[in-house]
């Protein structure tokens, strides 16, 4: 106890020292001084915020619930979609250097890639990580196409016009999955489909009231069919099999966005 | 016949199915029990029942939430099998062992499940052989003891040793069940937990004793062993000692397992591990040797640990340092006994915002199994873990799972040619009318043709009302009088507004009290003569402990009485006298979680405008507020 006091003792004479060597500065050159402080903490938080989003390398895969994620995400990570999947029931997440880069000599940078289940009550969980997100490949069943047109357009209605979306134009791909069957439709039919829903879309979401379902931002232009050549971001068109593992378009667009 | 055991990550990767089972399972039931269970947080139930045609399963499953990974079971359900909870007890234990996150093929796990689903086999086919009577004894015990270290608040965390030194019988395989599978136990327990009561309170006295002394410890064995002797039936020598010498060999295996994984294992498990050796022991004489074996080289580790585990002291001397100085290390992992306290907090909280008694106890159950066995991060206390994951909890099921875009499907029945039928349902004195109003407002602001249809053709003054609705907002309404059959007068009102171009028909039926069968059964009659768009269920967002009631009679009541195969239940939910609530929302969770159909409005007021979306954010945030 006595060691505690004499300590606080201490401490209060060094205060006082302190203050007494203040008070000696003229004001002026205090003030200077705080300001050229305050100026510089301003600085270096302005370059490590232009450092992080510069370095932002995520991607992230969403869409329906069994549209192919997490098997895309297995084939990314390990080239390989090991003994299949089920429903997620967490997001998959990984930083690595793509499996069809291994083989590639020189340093690789690695991607951020995180997989968010599709099921509906999951959904909130993309929001975390939208934020820092480097490009958002939107995937959908090009087989089972029709049936969930209409789901996978409002999804994608919904991300198109998030705030951290629109106001950080991330470039989205939408990538038809499944496309080693036959039966599964092009990508320019898929892609007109939901530009006629989201059409759609923007007549039952412009709110008058509370009793709306409001979305932060609008899309496209009043009074025009909607294209996606409207969206402040990027959207583009691909496909893949992430059962053969054809997944070079995806890849591609990885890389567009986060350098290797 | 097991039909086929999985394991897999959270995440959705398979890491490991039986391929000698390989029985192709019908439609999927694993998709489904984790869409419409695991994620509707129900995870804390015992099975889940999956029927497509040509099969009927039921699933089992439990989770290692420390590793993020689930296991499960499925089996044709006129099978009854009784081993599965065991061996996917033990199949958990010994997959934990191995599991690396970074690895994903596991072919060397085939063995070993071969192993421990023979054992599981045999051991019921034991259970059921050595007596008929003795079988409920034998099974009573072995709930109780899961039961305790869910239900025992306090002592926990004696020296591992007391549950290794119980040798190597069935009871090893029990104890190792005990610690990872409470969420499986839990069900089974509370129906037969009363069968072994006496067996229990005894053997709680001495549990609570002292816990690190190995002399002691071996005195407790002998007393305990009497004990048992006494208390329990003759029979269950007779059962325990046959499998017993199969198992001996194995119990190598389980010695070699790193010792954190063990932390947990709690005493009065242990004890009951001992009691049943001694048991054996006093019965049998030949086998007394490698027993004694076991023992004794246990004995020996007991102590080695002792010296390494002095920081995990009785729960009931932990005070505010062991507590800090958990929150600063980082605990072991999570026990169902240390979430109880937290948990029964937040139920508390939960109930005291208007949350059905039931509801908020099974999303607790569902919060506790989802942290089970997890790790407390540095720097967090359990309190503030339970509460984080009680939110996310929260907003999974408050978020909805279909579209309630109802302008959308407005806009699609349009393009069809064919009216949008809502039918409003809900007890009586709830606002129906008043809100149907609203939402005919709301859709004529959408420039959507609108009318109304009173069939509430039971309280007088109900179609006068409606009327003057109708007048005001300009509306037209069809009416047929009081005498007619509800499902008769939506009939008409639909085709007339098939005839005059009307877009949506919004249908005001009579309240009724859930339990009025007449009633009941004309609101049935009703949905299934003109198969309606949406069925809204129409509730007071004041009711408490009754929301569960309603809306869970009522879609029974809808599914017993409909002449359909596939009948038609409560699509979505308007919430009425949202203003009135102040910060007691619970309505709202309890009628979501019950019925699985979103909220699509909340009426907040007495004029026309005064119909919102509800905030899922904000509710979550009062609910726990
Ligand atoms: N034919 C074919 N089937 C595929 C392909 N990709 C995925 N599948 C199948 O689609 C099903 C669902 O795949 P998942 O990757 O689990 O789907 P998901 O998108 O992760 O679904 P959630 O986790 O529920 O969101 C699996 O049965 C796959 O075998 C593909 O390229 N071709
Ligand atoms: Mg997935």
């Amino acid at each position: 106890m006595d060691e505690f006091e004499q300590w606080k003792e201490q401490v209060v004479h060094w205060w006082n020292l302190g203050l007494e060597y203040l008070h000696q500065v003229p004001p002026t050159q205090l003030y200077a001084a705080a300001a050229v402080l305050a100026f510089t903490t301003f600085l270096l938080l302005l370059t490590v915020r232009l450092f992080k989003r510069a370095k932002s390398h995520t991607i992230v895969l969403t869409g329906l619930s069994g549209s192919g994620k997490t098997v895309l995400f297995y084939q990314l990570r390990d080239g390989s979609t090991h003994q299949g999947t089920v429903t997620s029931m967490e997001p998959n997440e990984g930083t690595f250097i793509l499996h069809s880069e291994t083989t590639k000599k020189g340093k690789i940078k690695p991607v951020h890639i995180v997989d968010i289940p599709g099921h509906s009550r999951l959904r909130p969980k993309l929001d975390e990580y939208l934020p820092k997100a480097a490009g958002i490949v939107f995937v959908v069943d090009a087989l089972e196409f029709l049936p969930n047109c209409r789901a996978a357009s409002e999804y994608l209605y919904d991300i198109l016009t998030k705030g951290s979306v629109v106001k950080k134009k991330i470039p989205l791909l939408i990538l038809c999955n499944k496309t080693d069957k036959v039966t599964a439709h092009s990508k320019e039919f898929i892609r007109r489909q939901i530009e006629k829903e989201i059409d759609k879309l923007r007549a039952s979401r412009s709110a008058i009231s509370d009793a709306d379902i409001a979305n932060e931002f609008t899309l496209g232009v009043a009074g025009e069919q909607f294209s996606f050549s409207q969206c402040y971001n990027e959207v583009t068109t691909a496909e893949a099999s992430g059962l053969n593992g054809e997944i070079s378009q995806l890849e591609q667009f990885i890389r567009k966005y986060v350098k290797p | 016949m097991l039909e086929q055991l999985l394991i897999f990550t959270r995440g959705g990767l398979i890491l490991w199915t039986c391929k000698e089972l390989g029985n192709a399972l019908r439609g999927s039931p694993i998709d489904t029990l984790i869409r419409s269970c695991l994620l509707e947080e129900r995870s804390g139930a015992a099975s889940y029942n999956y029927d497509v045609p040509g099969a009927a399963y039921t699933l089992k499953w439990t989770f290692h939430n420390e590793l993020g990974i689930v296991f499960v079971a499925v089996y044709q359900r006129i099978l009854h099998l009784l081993y599965v909870e065991d061996l996917l007890a033990m199949v958990k234990r010994e997959f934990s062992e191995i599991y690396d996150p970074k690895r994903t093929v596991y072919h060397d796990f085939d063995e070993t499940f071969r192993q421990l689903k023979m054992e599981a086999e045999a051991r019921a086919e034991d259970m059921k052989k050595s007596n008929p009577v003795g079988r409920t004894i034998v099974n009573g015990k072995k709930q109780g003891q899961g039961q305790k270290p869910g239900s025992e608040g306090g002592s926990k965390k004696k020296s591992e040793g007391s549950l290794k030194s119980d040798g190597g019988d069935g009871d090893n395989l029990r104890g190792h069940k005990m610690e990872n599978g409470h969420s499986n136990d839990h069900f089974v327990v509370t129906k037969e937990s009363k069968v072994n009561s006496n067996i229990n309170g005894k053997e709680n006295e001495s549990s609570n004793v002292g816990a690190f002394d190995v002399n002691r410890l071996q005195k407790l064995k002998v007393k305990g062993g009497k004990k048992t002797d006494t208390a329990t039936n003759t029979t269950t020598k007779a059962s325990k000692a046959e499998p017993k010498k199969k198992m001996t060999k194995k119990n190598r295996v389980w010695d070699e397992s790193p010792p954190e994984t063990k932390l947990d294992f709690t005493d009065p498990v242990g004890e009951n591990g001992e009691s049943n050796i001694d048991v054996v022991a006093a019965d049998q004489g030949e086998s007394m040797m490698d027993k004694e074996e076991i023992l004794s080289s246990e004995s020996e580790t007991e102590e080695d640990d002792d010296v390494g585990m002095n920081n995990k002291p009785d729960a009931k001397k932990k005070g505010w340092f062991s507590s800090m100085f958990q929150s600063i290390a980082g605990k072991a992992n999570l026990e169902k006994s240390d979430l109880e306290p937290a948990l029964k907090a937040l139920k508390d909280r939960l109930m005291t915002k208007n949350v059905a008694e039931e509801i908020a106890e099974k999303l607790c159950e569902s919060v506790a199994a989802s942290l089970e066995g997890k790790k407390l991060a540095s720097f967090t206390r359990i309190s503030s873990t339970v509460h984080a994951a009680m939110e996310e909890a929260l907003v999974r099921i408050l978020t909805p799972k279909r579209s309630i875009d109802i302008l959308r499907d407005v806009h699609v029945a349009k393009e069809q040619r064919k009216p949008y039928v809502v039918v409003f349902v809900g007890v009586n004195g709830v606002g129906k009318s008043t809100n149907l109003a609203k939402v005919a407002y709301w859709l004529q602001q959408h420039n959507i043709n609108v009318m109304m249809a009173a069939c509430d053709t039971f309280r007088s003054g109900a179609v006068e009302q409606l009327r003057t609705h109708a007048r005001r907002l300009q509306i037209p309404i069809f009416e047929k009088g009081y005498e007619k059959d509800p499902a008769i007068v939506a009939k008409e009102a639909i085709q007339e507004a098939s005839r005059n171009g009307s877009d949506v028909v919004l249908v005001d039926t009579a309240g009724r009290m859930q339990d009025n069968e007449p009633l009941m059964r004309a609101l049935s009659k009703l949905i299934y003569l003109n198969n309606p768009d949406l069925v809204l269920f129409v509730g007071e967002a004041l009711v408490g402990n009754d929301a569960v009631d309603q809306l869970s009679k009522f879609n029974q009541k809808l599914a017993d009485l409909s002449a359909s195969a596939n009948p038609r239940l409560i699509d979505g939910i308007l919430l009425t006298k949202f203003d009135t609530i102040d910060d007691k929302v619970g309505a709202a969770l309890s009628m979501v979680y019950i019925s699985g159909a979103p909220v699509m409005f909340v009426g907040c007021g007495q004029s026309y405008t005064d119909l919102k979306k509800l905030n899922v954010k904000s509710i979550v945030k009062t609910l726990l507020k």
